[in-house]
């Protein structure tokens, strides 16, 4: 019996038309690339030629709903006072076409981190509005290790609408009622027959089996915890770290940020910007500096990801996307350290 | 450069090195965890050692390590990064009685980011990238393709000025000669368009380029002439620089910098090597390099017994920019 | 000054976007020592000024629009809410900018932010505050609190001290303290001057001579970070448990709202777990380095 389902499919030469109909509700962000950097980038209406280079960006989406800098407010002084007005509120939806589920599964951590408790209005305004439309990937770097973070490269939890590489066509599941309605409004949408399903499956399972760097998450925490006193190991780990913030800052996960001022005779913004627990003034108080050692800063950086964030949201704050990897200046990988850590962890406890 | 012969001849060195107490650490390179990456390896442990390589990927300038050296270190490098170390010596940074400098002559390293334009492929879709002699062959889907070497070395590596360690203790191979002047200029192709375009235009060009920053530092950290304990950029009283990276302070926080590393700096490379959106920061640090030779005649790192070029005054010195 | 109750009220929590600071005048400033000043201050919005609640042991986040923000404990009490006060030390850009402020200048005010010191746990409880320096700010807004409740409470002992004579904070309060004779005010500074008549002695050591009973007390104690290692190993010999022993813990801050990651111990966040921790909790911490 032939299984219903809502899936259609979308013929690739109909990928500009698509991202044209949806141009005239949002504002519409592909990956975009120059010989310097690949990135994400309004789309300019034309140009469809990432399908053809697009593996993944060197900055991730969260720059898209959490920008390298931001205005909090700008205020002015005069004779009655200080005067703060916000910034003027970006009305436009984004949609974001092509996202990978690596970096829509980071998109929901941040969503967590950042309607916790108090809800950040610079954030929310931005993702609220926001359309995920995910690309599965066919072609996995050799640093990605999404596949042992309760995920894969095909993933569609994370996203409204889901597209999956099958050839001349992407077969296309809407996941969310915002993925729906954008499915209900097309007319480019064409129906999936069986042998669509079957290549779609076998995309799937084939790049699942790409990803060949993995790592083990069993009993991470309490491995990472056991040795989290151990000075010289982690100074041995963290001895060619030279703390810039690369790996954090290029994380589609990490999302710390400073707050800082500028002011020009009698006015002035206030800031938020992207900062990095790698970075030694980051913990600085004027009288004292908890982390003044870079192995304290690299313990920090690893634990938070897979012990600390994961013990207040139930999920490792790490999608397995390998920038980190790949733009590490000198190639420090995060995946080696789980492995020895973990194996000391192990050799502790056959102690 | 032939690298089998002085591979197994640092092995043996460094061996030696730990096992007769000479030195507390091994700083050298080791395979990284990607295709054509080769990663720093920094070890205590003699069983570590014959993890060390030398090839044509170990790019790293490793004297950045000695500014927070604590001990003695056994340290390879290659020319340039010797004369990191020159430099300093000359600033005192590092005693000399405190690193075992183990020389490797070089014939260049490639430029992954070359390979991958030439060849229109990812570094982990190519088979492989062997250097033989003066070609490099590059293998992708089992097609064979060879090119000039120099298509895909570093550009300073093009326009290297000493391939071979002046200062050593231990040279692990054949010396290799200098750049053909050919080649010089070709290093500099970059830079000297810049410089021929005009002045409205270059601040247009350099604006754009420091929007893309997101100052991560790695420009800096990664520098071995940037060993200051509190960076300039760290200062609030006053406040040089805003932390945040808007083009205004990315600009003026490299400016210093360059300012900063001046006669320091031996255009090794790295910075614009570790930065993560292709700024071209050499054309930057290089161009200082060239106003240093031709103001004050001096090149970092060449030379172990001049003094620190901006830190010491000589009589001879010329003046006629103060009045 | 008004004493109102405040066991009953309601968590105040700002409306809107909660990293815009609001705007309040200083009111009056009081020269603490060299480098340390209380300065009192009210809401520029007189809506504000009502409505504003906080619990002792909160801390806000003060800025001069242009400078920067710092977290700074709300050292008033929450009874006497008339106006609100922060003792500030000079120690770097932004609080060498508000000491440079006088009277009638406006500056940001944003919270208040973290725990408080656990009102209900304390009733009924015999209390021993231990100070020393400037660390008597959090403090102070307990002290009072209690004070202006008295009967909730049973014995009130204050341990106080200051490097020497000129280091001492709220010689106001001090006095104020030591006239109430349902309060055992005990100041002491590490070396007196020649015009100092009152207690020598390192806190620690004076608590050890005062030796306050640990039936049915709390401690709650806050200093500088040495003057706390050597307070708690006194308190446990005088028989306070882990759970009886309450303290503030410092870190550098920016969001107040557990957000900027960076006053993280393990996975709390001192602006929103904290600041104010038992000596229990902090031995539960992931590791005793932090």
């Amino acid at each position: 019996m032939k299984k219903v389902t809502d899936s259609k499919k979308i013929s690739k030469k109909n990928i500009a038309k698509l991202l044209d109909e949806w141009r005239q509700e949002f504002t519409v962000l592909v990956p975009w690339r120059d010989e310097t950097v690949a990135k994400w980038a309004r789309w300019d209406g034309k140009d469809t030629s990432f399908l053809d280079w697009y593996r993944n960006t060197v900055v991730p989406p969260k720059a898209i709903f959490f920008p390298p800098m931001e205005e909090m407010f700008s205020f002015q002084k005069d004779r009655e006072g200080y005067h703060l007005e916000l910034p003027a509120s970006d009305e436009s939806k984004q949609l974001i076409f092509g996202i990978r589920p690596c970096d829509a599964k980071a998109l929901a951590v941040l969503n967590m981190t950042f309607s916790d408790a108090y809800e950040d209005p610079y954030y929310l305004a931005k993702r609220n509005g926001g359309v995920l439309v995910g690309l599965g990937c066919t072609n996995p770097y050799d640093s990605c290790f999404c596949t042992s973070l309760d995920s894969s490269p095909t993933d569609s939890a994370n996203v409204d609408l889901m597209l999956t590489d099958i050839g001349d066509d992407f077969l296309v599941e809407a996941i969310t009622d915002k993925g729906k309605a954008l499915m209900a409004k097309t007319s480019l949408a064409e129906a999936v027959t069986r042998a669509d399903e079957a290549r779609a499956k076998d995309v799937k399972e084939t790049t699942y089996a790409k990803v060949t760097k993995k790592i083990d998450t069993e009993g991470i925490k309490e491995k990472l915890l056991s040795g989290f006193d151990n000075k010289d190991l982690w100074e041995k780990i963290a001895a060619k770290c030279i703390s810039c913030g690369i790996c954090t800052f290029l994380c589609p996960t990490c999302y710390c940020f400073d707050i800082n001022d500028e002011l020009v005779k009698n006015q002035g913004e206030r800031f938020r910007s992207w900062d990095s627990c790698a970075f030694p003034l980051y913990t600085k108080m004027p009288m004292e500096n908890p982390r003044v050692e870079k192995w304290r800063r690299l313990r920090q950086k690893v634990c938070h990801k897979y012990v600390f964030y994961p013990m207040n949201f139930d999920v490792i704050a790490c999608t397995g996307c390998g920038r980190c990897i790949r733009l590490c200046p000198v190639n420090w990988d995060i995946t080696q350290t789980l492995d020895n850590l973990s194996a000391e962890a192990q050799v502790k406890m056959e102690k | 450069m032939k690298d089998g012969g002085m591979q197994q001849k640092l092995r043996s060195e460094a061996k030696a090195l730990l096992e007769q107490g000479k030195v507390d650490y091994i700083i050298g390179f080791e395979a990284g965890s990607l295709k054509f990456t080769t990663t720093p390896l920094i070890t205590s442990d003699k069983d570590d050692i014959d993890r060390l390589v030398i090839n044509p990927f170990i790019v790293n300038n490793l004297s950045v390590y000695l500014s927070e050296l604590k001990g003695r270190a056994g340290i390879v490098v290659k020319g340039c990064d010797s004369r990191s170390i020159v430099s300093l010596l000359q600033d005192n940074k590092v005693a000399r009685e405190n690193v075992v400098i183990l020389g490797v002559p070089c014939s260049g390293i490639i430029d992954l980011g070359k390979v991958e334009k030439l060849v229109g492929k990812d570094r982990d879709e190519i088979d492989d990238i062997i250097q033989d002699r003066d070609r490099v062959v590059i293998t992708v889907d089992e097609n064979r393709r060879e090119f000039p070497i120099r298509e895909v070395l570093f550009d300073n590596c093009l326009g290297c000025e000493l391939p071979t360690p002046q200062e050593y203790d231990i040279l692990l191979g054949e010396l290799t000669s200098a750049a053909s002047d050919e080649d010089k200029i070709a290093s500099q192709k970059k830079i000297n368009s810049l410089k021929n375009i005009p002045p409205e235009q270059r601040w247009e060009f350099w604006r754009s380029e420091f929007d893309r920053c997101i100052r991560c530092y790695a420009c800096r950290n990664i520098c071995p002439a940037c060993f200051c304990d509190r960076c300039f950029v760290e200062e609030t009283e006053p406040p040089w620089v805003l932390p945040v990276p808007r083009w205004q302070d990315n600009l003026v926080f490299q400016v210093i910098r360059n300012m900063h590393v001046a006669g320091r700096c031996t255009d090794c490379g790295e910075c614009e090597r570790a930065c993560p959106v292709n700024i071209p920061l050499r054309s930057l640090t290089r161009e200082m390099y060239d106003m240093v030779d031709e103001l004050f005649h001096y090149k970092a790192g060449m030379d172990k017994e001049a003094s620190s070029f901006l830190a010491a005054y000589e009589a001879t010195d010329v003046e006629d920019f103060i009045r | 000054m008004a004493v109102s109750d405040i066991s009953h009220r309601p968590r105040f929590l700002a409306k809107g976007n909660v990293y815009l600071p609001h705007i309040a005048v200083i009111e009056k400033i009081i020269d603490e020592t060299y480098d340390t000043s209380t300065f009192h201050f009210n809401f520029k919005d007189e809506k504000l000024r009502e409505e504003f609640t906080f619990e002792s042991g909160q801390f806000a986040l003060v800025s001069i629009l242009g400078i920067g923000e710092a977290p700074f404990c709300i050292c008033s009490s929450p009874t006497r809410i008339d106006h609100l006060e922060c003792s500030i030390r000079q120690v770097g850009r932004l609080t060498r900018a508000l000491h440079r402020l006088g009277v009638g200048a406006e500056i940001g005010f944003r919270g208040p932010y973290g725990n408080c010191f656990p009102l209900d746990f304390l009733q009924g409880k015999s209390l021993v505050f231990v100070g020393g320096g400037i660390g008597l700010s959090p403090l102070r807004s307990l002290i009072w609190n209690v004070v202006d409740n008295r009967d909730r409470y049973g014995n009130i002992d204050i341990i106080y001290g200051a490097r020497s004579p000129a280091d001492l904070c709220f010689n106001y309060d001090l006095e104020a303290w030591d006239k109430d004779k349902t309060v055992n005010m005990v100041t002491t500074v590490d070396k007196g001057d020649e015009s100092w008549t009152g207690r020598e002695g390192f806190v620690p050591q004076v608590l050890e001579q005062v030796a306050p009973s640990a039936s049915n007390a709390v401690a709650i104690v806050c200093g500088p970070p040495i003057m706390i290692r050597f307070t708690f190993p006194v308190l446990e010999k005088l028989g306070f448990t882990p759970e009886q022993m309450i303290t503030t813990l410092e870190k550098r801050m920016k969001c107040g709202i557990g957000k900027c990651g960076r006053c993280n111990i393990g996975n709390i966040y001192v602006c929103r777990d904290g600041p104010v921790f038992s000596y229990a909790q902090i031995m539960s911490f992931i590791s005793s380095e932090y």
